[in-house]
């Protein structure tokens, strides 16, 4: 009977266009709300998920990987002495103005990494290398941030502040590193970044211990086994730390959970456009479906009329959809916005927008359901 | 020999105590394969009621219907939908074709309910609309045909699957007066030809001459008898 649906449904030229913009659109908007709350998401922990360590060790209740309070960096001996440790590093985190070339200050986000490690270095280098930072006032920065601070120059020198101020020069670029705050990264050797903080002066603190366990499969019980050591900090498995992070955005800032709720609300204004085509039409067609009813359809070859015709929406809604979400994400990128498009996004969008169609043809569904194939012979 | 319809002691009932309304009120009839039956009396004398019944579209509160000498069981669900499928064939007054779908498709929507394969279906829709002279409007919606090609449309699905029973409720009462006469003498000539049974109920007193039996109704009683 799916036959049926499709032809009663393409009959209706009008109707049939009204109903797939109203999915179209509603596509279109849920998919790019959640694409940009996932890509924002991903920006929030690209730092933790690229590093390649298996448990953090951070100050005591920090809310996200933005916000790191220092704690004492000798704790690094407590991590190493533990015997599934492979190595232990150390990673700085702090918050500077840079000097723009009109005068202004733009704030950015100093991290500062080992160069002889790599551990927490920016990755997807454009120009030059993570280890270049090493030896001096050399910093990376990333291409994105461009957008914020004016063209990035390689070799160009830049005035860096907290307190005091200091001159770095530029000796690397990175592509795509961002933070969820838009803020831009800043990377630099562990030591620039901490005298940076202290004005010179040796501080003796860090933000985070990333450590590598033998087994990655242990780093759970791994963690459990130094909270007991370092009771004054947060002891995480790295998916704790993203979990961590993106509840911290999602939830405590509202932030995440506006783009949720922006796009839910797509979901169900495309739910209830649909929903009232279809239902609209069910009443149209009435006398058909009784006529249907009366010379032997069962009610089941009816459902498939009534959710054949949903899914059909669902399907030729969403692919227009989709295909004007890809066309916009290049554009969107570069205006700053990110947008995490992936298949798994795609095809749980597919199936919630299916479900709304095929939960919204249910209200036809009963309708037909109670149908009396009697009310044929009242002309 | 078997009685393509046979309904005995068929009553419909409506409400209980000072509310209670009988439509129709104790009435048998027994339909031969091949003949026409034409059912008359004026609005509200329980015809359409009665025709529901036979059509397996109402349950009767009293009494039963026989369909080729099988006692239709008054299930719920889908059951009487399979019954009404296998044994009856619908004409509408107001036509009821699916203006989405062409003669040929309003025609083997009936085929492909009944199964039939897709090698067969459009042949024999084709040919039911040939037989009721729209050989040549087989591509046409609703909405390109005539009252008259509508109900002859309407005539060739109720004949898909060669239903022993074709009930029609007013099948002239949209069409002009030569138009009815046509419709009403393919669909006798067709009927014995073929040896199907048919009721018709209409108020067209022109109706009278295409059938073989005349019964009226009147208050839900039949006046003449079987």
């Amino acid at each position: 009977m799916l036959w049926l649906a499709w032809k009663t449904f393409f009959h209706e030229k009008g109707r049939l266009f009204l109903t797939l913009l109203g999915i179209t659109v509603s596509s279109v908007l849920a998919l790019v709300e959640v694409s940009i709350y996932l890509g924002m998401m991903d920006n929030a922990t690209s730092i933790i998920r690229k590093t390649p360590g298996d448990i953090w060790i951070t100050s005591r209740n920090i809310k996200a990987f933005d916000f790191a309070p220092p704690f004492p960096e000798q704790r690094i001996n407590q991590v190493n002495s533990h015997p599934e440790v492979v190595w232990a590093e150390k990673l700085q985190l702090t918050y500077a103005y840079l000097k723009l070339a009109d005068g202004g200050l733009e704030q950015v986000e100093v991290i500062g990494f080992n160069p002889d490690t790599d551990i927490g270095a920016p990755w997807n280098m454009q120009v030059g290398q993570a280890a270049d930072v090493k030896g001096g006032r050399y910093m990376i920065m990333d291409l994105s941030s461009q957008q914020r601070l004016g063209k990035l120059e390689p070799d160009s020198l830049w005035e860096v502040s907290i307190n005091n101020l200091s001159m770095f020069k530029l000796v690397g670029l990175s592509d795509g590193i961002k933070s969820f705050t838009t803020i831009p990264f800043v990377f630099m050797s562990y030591n620039e970044a901490q005298n940076l903080q202290a004005g010179g002066a040796k501080t003796g603190r860090t933000a985070y211990i990333v450590a590598k366990v033998k087994d990655p499969a242990r780093a759970a019980a791994v963690a459990v086994e130094l909270r007991a050591r370092l009771r004054d900090n947060d002891v995480l498995t790295k998916q704790e730390f993203i979990d961590r992070t993106i509840r911290y955005w999602t939830i405590q800032t509202g932030m995440g959970m506006a783009f949720f709720l922006t796009a839910l609300l797509a979901v169900l204004i495309g739910g209830a456009v649909v929903g009232q085509a279809i239902f609209a039409n069910t009443m149209e067609h009435l006398r058909e479906y009784g006529t249907l009813k009366a010379i032997g359809a069962r009610n089941r070859d009816i459902y498939v009329v009534i959710f054949g015709q949903a899914a059909t929406s669902a399907v030729l809604g969403y692919v227009p959809g989709l295909a004007i979400t890809m066309m916009m994400q290049g554009t969107v990128s570069k205006l700053g916005v990110p947008l995490l498009l992936d298949w798994p996004l795609l095809a749980t969008m597919f199936v919630v927008i299916m479900m709304t169609c095929l939960v919204s043809a249910w209200f036809s569904v009963r309708k037909i359901r109670v149908l009396d194939p009697v009310s044929v012979f009242r002309s | 020999m078997t009685a393509a319809l046979e309904i005995s002691h068929v009553s419909k009932i409506y409400g209980s105590g000072d509310n209670r309304v009988v439509a129709v009120d104790d009435v048998s009839l027994t339909l031969a394969a091949g003949e026409v039956v034409l059912i008359e009396g004026p609005s509200g004398s329980g015809k359409t009621t009665l025709l529901s019944m036979m059509g397996c579209i109402m349950r009767p509160t009293l009494g039963e219907v026989r369909l080729a000498g099988e006692l239709v069981r008054q299930e719920e669900g889908d059951a009487l939908a399979t019954v009404r499928l296998r044994h009856i064939g619908f004409m509408f007054q107001a036509f009821n074709l699916f203006p989405a779908l062409n003669a040929e498709e309003n025609v083997e929507l009936v085929l492909r309910l009944k199964g039939y394969s897709r090698a067969t279906r459009r042949p024999e829709a084709r040919r039911l609309l040939e037989l009721v002279g729209l050989g040549a409007r087989c591509g046409h919606y609703p909405e390109q045909l005539s009252g008259g090609e509508k109900q002859r449309v309407a005539f060739a699905r109720a004949l898909a699957g060669d239903p022993p029973l074709l009930l029609a409720d007013e099948p002239t009462a949209n069409l002009d007066s030569r138009r009815g006469k046509e419709v009403l003498a393919l669909v006798r000539e067709l009927a014995m030809s073929s040896g199907k049974a048919v009721v018709i109920v209409s108020h067209d007193p022109k109706a009278e001459v295409f059938a073989h039996r005349v019964v009226a109704m009147e208050d839900g009683k039949l006046r003449k008898g079987p």
